[in-house]
């Protein structure tokens, strides 16, 4: 079979706007939510949590709490500690800091859970919990990112707070002579608010152990098998021992693709207690300590010859991950694509994830989201700056189709990529110069009318470079009835999986739609995906059914053919019955053939087996890249600040479109979390380390008058993935951003530059910007640019990067030759290996051993330092350029990573 | 996010209520509408020891006319008051006012006398309270008194009200048919407390201001009364009227702050603005009138 | 800590209570009666999830005690639908405009347009819309919730019910 052939054209129900399967059930009330779950003896959680942002803990007193009626436990670390738990991050591995679940000695940032209470209701254990007393020996927190280079760690067992880098510290220079030498060269520099995900479903966890051997978690997440996968990762529970359900999850975008501190406490104190437990994160534990994300300082500088051209462009950038990420985020994804749609031939950066005293950072829809509204909104400056219209200055240097294949300036291959086209669709359907007449006459008459334009692409669909990122399981079944049933390993939070997947089973295998069903959202169902994650579900489950579908459909046909004596090639299915061409006589309907196939073992081939049921895993290609261009009108009120958006025109090219109302239900719900980020969403810290944005009184989530009508344009360029879809899940999160920021600035334009974009754009901003005063009093709180404080402060820089060049050791004292037990700090993670070393002269080989195997190399030696190369596969085709430097019984260096920057390194003697 | 522990009491009158409150020696808190308590409670921030619910009240309901005026029972729903017949006639500010609280969900069950109780600076029904010149009536086991509403409030929910008091009645006083009616409200989204909002009411007697009310919301502790202003217009003509001017004094009777969602200079900047441009727009409409 | 014996209809059927005074409605609507349709997704009011109709009126079942709902008539989105499964109008506009996608919010949402709708009066867009602003959904963007309204007010989803 053919993928592409396989394709489009004969589609009925791919493509079109069907209703979805999951409505009645939620439109009547009868979703099952996490809360919505009650077994027999289910008891209550809350927790006590941490005042302060930082200290130790001298003593928790739980003995009040106890002794309040209804209450039938009170739970701290040292309980807790009685079951082993390991605390893993999204890829799986253990967090790079140790993160425990209860607060044991210290606490990292306020509202830090310290003490569980179980109790007979939610009423009771918020008594209970309340009158725990903690006594703290308070320490100076480390809050923004300028505390985090100059404070104390974080963590004590690190010499920092670096939580992970990239890149290079020192420019480059060529690249920074290109930049100096170029006609045209501006700098961006972007501050991103902290946001929450907000999802209307809080999180949430029922755990009941079913005996000494089983757990069965009832839990909003992202994905029940991944769910299933971390839990038995961090207690070293066979992965068959856990059963996780959550049939209906009220959105995630990030927060809730596994367990972190909370559920996982509950669901100890439910192994512990042996009775099911419930927690029901409120909105006021979600605002101030669920897992936030963003909060991100990023400065571009870009180079344009005379024509406009891009030259050479760096960055710098910052993200503050927290005490504990779920994640360690260096912004390593971010630096990867922000050139990746654009012509640039040169590009350097230096990208740093730092630990603070705050809560720690959880991914949110297009976590690396900032590489497009930096670049979008810096070239729209550029192009104010050069007298460049911002269309054309795309036009020149976006990388269009006739353009590829290429790589990308960090060395990222491109094929099919459609930003270029993407813009001219846009264009072509938006009369840019009718607007600019339009807003020259009400620039006559007052009002400020501002046109956006951006263009990106983002990468979806990964499967395969990282472990958890894979393929998609589809496991369909035509059942003895006739009617088809699915079990995907798919996982909706409103992505309504069950309808989309629906669709193409139902167009792949010939069978009315309400035909089918599609079951998921339990690890007990299906096999394993990680669900909600990366923009991936349409494309590579959508390419999992459709696989399984033919291939049931083909199993079909040769039963039939065998039962009507026709050929395979004859026969079609259609509407759920079976036809041989030219012999209208003999149609049979499919639950006669399956009763057959099932009951009848007598009347089959003898080649084929019983029952209709096949299962399909579809590892698509690496990476699956989805292209948009979006334009925004706005009208800004230069008597408030205020900000109306009058327009928003999406032209997306996400292949192969399933259900046009889920894609535009995807972009619209993605473009409404931009305008919240934009011009609404902030999730403020004080200096003290507590957030201030406690109710949704004062964190502002969009509402319906926030948002205009959205209107689409789909170009469907067929992936190379079965099916041809491109993902589509984050792109308006993405892109939403910049768009807006870029009408904005574009109306303000009369009255100057926005010269820091400093999120949210609340209207003592704007108006700030429209008087050339600092209205809001933001700039005068703000910290220097990242560039500059690395300048001012080469004291915050890890002294040990230092060392090697300052005080080299005599080569003779220090014998290179052995094994040597090696760490290296990757945008994947630490990796751990075993260096063997043999000299010869000038000339050193040996090999690098880590659990995915051995690897040889061989390259010179000078003195001690120790140079050589290496190619690897993953997580992409890169040659891993080592320069190490060996002194008495440790080592340390850097490891070039091609398009990944560089990774530090260091070990010592086995 | 539970209420921690109370009693509940659902008095049938007043005096029930007041002989509950005086008992409860400031233990008690009156619930109304609870657009605002119940968060306050569902958070803790408020953890009486007895809530009295003065919804079964029949006396503590509905609009009549009084006194040369309006006499609103504070257990009128927000969103009763914005259909009623009487204020529509009377007071349109008020309902124009109304328009603005909270959201239609909250406005079904929110009531006037709650949220002219509870004195959010930022809210609109103490501010018109206190432009148009209303007075409050209070009631406790002790007796009644009357609180004109712009001495009613302290600071930030603080007001006048003794814990074992009871608002019993609102009465605005009449202004003229065909005054002048102001109101402008600067918020982020519909049903957000305001950053800030005027409100108030002008009589104009051939050409010349006899009467003003005004008073800023969200621009202090309190409803703030323009004082300044107020004596500015009144004996000014409508001619030679510098609406700039009058507002540069209304703003400076304020005292706004920096939160969340605006600065104190933004709430300044754009509170003289307001006021200039409404006071303009107000004035012209009735001249052309 | 007083209790409260409450009697009420929910959804047609007579419904008999022994609550807290701080029980709210909706934790009483939910774990007591069972009607999880009710969804608590703020807990102060903002977000709109847990909009019921009590005596007429969409209001916020977080906002309201138990205790005040005694004697009251009080509607759940599982009280709209006929029996056989039919939806209401308002559900029914909803499912066809994609107005929803995680379903968390949606209950809310139903209730404030079905308390609109539901009347003699035939609500305008700009009501329609207004009261939607006392509603958060995360997912949407709020496209098909709007369309939604749209129709429901020009009264092409069906007789209003």
């Amino acid at each position: 079979m053919n993928a592409e052939a396989s394709g489009i054209n004969a589609a009925r129900y791919i493509g079109e706007r069907v209703l979805r399967k999951e409505d009645p059930r939620l439109l009547t009330g009868r979703g099952q939510f996490v809360d919505d779950i009650s077994l027999p003896g289910m008891l209550h959680c809350a927790f006590a949590r941490s005042m302060i942002a930082r200290g130790r803990i001298l003593s928790i007193d739980t003995a009040a709490a106890r002794d309040v009626p209804g209450v039938h436990a009170v739970y701290t670390a040292e309980d807790l500690a009685k079951v082993s738990f390991t605390m893993h991050t999204f890829f799986m591995v253990p967090t790079s800091v140790k993160t425990p679940t209860l607060a044991e000695d210290h606490v990292a940032y306020v509202g830090e859970p310290l003490a569980l209470v179980i109790a007979d209701s939610r009423y009771i254990a918020e008594d209970a919990a309340s009158l725990i007393e903690v006594e703290y020996e308070e320490e100076e927190p480390v809050v923004t990112l300028a505390d985090a280079k100059s404070g104390p760690p974080v963590h004590p067992e690190l010499e920092n707070n670096i939580a992970g880098q990239m890149g290079d510290e020192d420019v480059d220079d060529e690249l920074e002579a290109a930049l100096n030498g170029a006609a045209h060269c501006m700098t961006q520099r972007v501050i991103h608010q902290r946001v929450s995900q907000s999802p209307m479903e809080t999180r949430g966890v029922l755990a009941t152990r079913d005996g000494p051997e089983e757990l069965t978690l009832y839990i909003t997440c992202q994905s029940p098998h991944a769910v299933a996968r971390w839990v038995s990762l961090a207690l070293g529970l066979p992965q068959a021992a856990i059963r996780v359900i959550a049939k209906d999850v009220g959105g995630a975008f990030g927060l809730k693709n596994h367990p972190w501190k909370e559920e996982s406490s509950v669901i100890i104190a439910a192994m512990l207690f042996g009775r099911p437990l419930k927690w029901i994160e409120d909105r006021y534990e979600n605002l101030t300590t669920a897992n936030p994300a963003r909060e991100q300082d990023i400065t571009l500088r870009i180079a344009f010859d005379g024509e406009g051209r891009l030259v050479a462009s760096h960055s710098e950038y910052d993200l503050n991950n927290g005490a504990y990420p779920q994640a360690v985020d260096e912004g390593m994804a971010a630096q990867m694509f922000l050139w990746s749609a654009y012509k640039l031939p040169a590009y350097g950066f230096l990208t740093r994830g730092w630990y603070t005293n705050t809560t720690g950072l959880a991914a949110y829809r297009g976590p690396w989201a900032m590489e497009t509204l930096v670049r979008e909104t810096a070239l729209d400056k550029a192009a104010r700056a050069m007298g460049i219209d911002p269309v054309e200055l795309r036009r020149r240097n976006l990388v269009s189709l006739a353009d590829q294949p290429t790589t990308s300036v960090l060395g990222l291959p491109l094929e099919d990529i459609t930003p270029a086209e993407c813009l001219e669709k846009l264009v072509g359907n938006f009369d840019v110069a009718a607007f600019r007449k339009e807003q020259a006459e009400a620039r006559g008459q007052g009002r400020y009318l501002g046109l956006g334009i951006a263009a990106y692409i983002e990468p979806t669909a990964s499967a395969g470079t990282m472990g958890v990122m894979t393929g998609e399981l589809a496991q369909v079944r035509i059942e003895p009835t006739g009617k088809v049933t699915a079990t995907m390993s798919t996982h909706s939070q409103g992505h309504g999986t069950a309808t989309t997947m629906a669709q193409v089973i139902a167009d792949r295998l010939g069978v009315p739609y309400e035909d089918v069903t599609v079951f998921e959202g339990d690890n007990s169902r299906g096999g394993f995906g990680p669900g909600a994650a990366g923009s991936r579900q349409g494309v590579i489950a959508g390419g999992a059914a459709i696989r399984a579908s033919e291939m049931l459909a083909d199993k079909v046909k040769a039963l039939a053919a065998h039962l009507l004596n026709a050929s395979p090639d004859n026969i079609v299915i259609a509407e759920g019955m079976i036809h041989v061409e030219g012999a209208p006589e003999m149609s049979r309907s499919l639950g006669e053939i399956a009763g057959i196939a099932y009951g009848e073992p007598d009347r089959l081939p003898p080649d084929l087996g019983t029952g209709l049921e096949i299962q399909y895993r579809y590892q698509p290609p690496p990476m699956t890249f989805t292209s948009a261009a979006h334009a925004c009108v706005v009208e800004v009120d230069a008597e408030t600040g205020f900000v109306k958006i009058l327009r928003w025109i999406s032209s997306e090219d996400c292949g192969t479109v399933i259900n046009p109302a889920v894609v535009e239900g995807q972009i619209s719900g993605g473009l409404a979390q931009a305008i919240g980020m934009v011009l609404l969403e902030e999730m403020p810290v004080d200096e003290r380390g507590n957030p201030t944005a406690a109710t949704y009184k004062d964190y502002l989530l969009p509402a319906v008058s926030d948002i205009p009508e959205f209107e689409f344009l789909h170009a469907n360029t067929p992936s190379k993935s079965i099916g041809g879809m491109r993902g589509v899940g984050e792109g308006g999160a993405i892109i939403g951003p910049p768009t807006l920021v870029n009408a904005i600035a574009d109306a303000l334009s009369p009255f100057g530059e926005i010269d820091v974009l400093e999120l949210p754009l609340t209207p003592s901003k704007i108006l700030g910007i429209i008087e050339g005063r600092d209205i809001a009093g933001t700039e005068a709180r703000r910290e220097a640019p990242a560039a500059a404080t690395q300048e001012s402060a080469p004291a915050a820089e890890p002294a040990a990067s230092s060392e090697p060049a300052a005080a080299p050791a005599p080569a003779a004292e220090t014998k290179i030759d052995g094994d040597w037990k090696m760490l290296m700090k990757t945008p994947m993670g630490d990796q751990e290996m075993t260096g063997h070393f043999e000299t010869s002269g000038s000339a050193v080989s040996g090999y690098l051993a880590s659990p995915e195997g051995n690897q040889d190399f061989a390259g010179t030696v000078e003195g001690n330092v120790v140079k050589f190369d290496l190619k690897v596969e993953k997580p992409m085709k890169i040659t891993l350029k080592y320069n190490l430097t060996f002194e008495g019984d440790s080592v340390s260096g850097k490891v070039k990573l091609g398009m990944l920057g560089s990774a530090k390194l260091s070990g010592e003697r086995i | 996010m539970k209420p921690a522990p109370f009693d509940y009491v659902a008095p049938a009158t007043i005096a029930e209520a007041c002989q509950v409150l005086s008992e409860a020696g400031g233990g008690a808190t009156v619930l109304a509408g609870g657009q605002t308590l119940m968060p306050l409670l569902n958070l803790r921030m408020s953890q009486p020891f007895i809530i009295v619910d003065i919804n079964r009240i029949p006396d503590l309901k509905g609009i009549t006319r009084a006194d040369g005026g309006t006499r609103v029972g504070p257990v009128t729903r927000q969103a009763d008051a914005l259909a009623d017949e009487t204020l529509a006639a009377h007071l349109p500010v008020m309902v124009k006012a109304l328009s603005h609280v909270g959201h239609y969900q909250t406005r079904n069950r929110g009531t006037v006398g709650g949220s002219v109780a509870l004195g959010e600076p930022a809210a609109e029904m103490p501010a018109t309270a206190v432009a148009l010149g209303a007075t409050i009536e209070v009631q406790s086991a002790r007796g009644t008194r009357i609180v004109p509403a712009d001495e009613f409030y302290l600071g930030p929910y603080m007001t006048v009200l003794e814990p074992d008091e009871l608002v019993t009645a609102i009465h605005y006083p009449d202004w003229p048919s065909g005054h002048v009616m102001l109101f402008r409200e600067v918020a982020q989204r519909p049903g957000d407390f305001a950053l800030v909002g005027m409100v108030g009411a002008l009589v104009a007697d051939g050409g010349t201001i006899s009467r003003a009310g005004i008073a800023w919301f969200g621009m202090g502790p309190t409803p703030i009364k323009a004082r300044q202003a107020e004596a500015a217009l009144v004996g000014q003509s409508l001619s030679g009227m510098d609406a700039d001017a009058i507002a540069e004094l209304a703003v400076a009777d304020t005292a706004p702050f920096d939160d969340h969602h605006a600065s104190a200079e933004y709430r300044r900047t754009v509170g003289k603005r307001i006021f200039a441009r409404t006071l303009r727009e107000a004035l012209q409409v009735k001249e052309a009138a | 800590m007083s209790d409260h014996h409450i009697e009420l209809t929910i959804n047609g059927r007579r419904h008999v209570a022994d609550v807290e005074g701080r029980m709210t409605l909706a934790d009483m609507l939910r774990d007591d009666a069972g009607y999880t349709g009710v969804h608590l997704g703020c807990e102060h009011g903002v977000c709109g999830a847990c909009t019921v109709i009590v005596d007429g009126r969409a209001v916020r079942s977080c906002l309201m005690l138990a205790a005040q709902a005694d004697g009251a008539e009080v509607t759940t989105v599982e009280g709209l639908a006929e029996p056989d499964g039919t939806l209401h109008p308002v559900q029914q506009a909803m499912r066809e405009e994609h107005a929803l996608q995680c379903g968390f919010c949606t209950p809310g949402v139903v209730m404030t347009l079905a308390a609109l709708t539901g009347g003699n009066e035939k609500p305008t867009e700009e009501a329609l819309l207004g009261a939607l602003s006392g509603h958060i959904c995360r997912c949407t963007g709020y496209q098909g919730i709007r369309r939604a309204a749209k129709r429901l007010a020009a009264g092409t989803a069906g007789a209003a019910a």
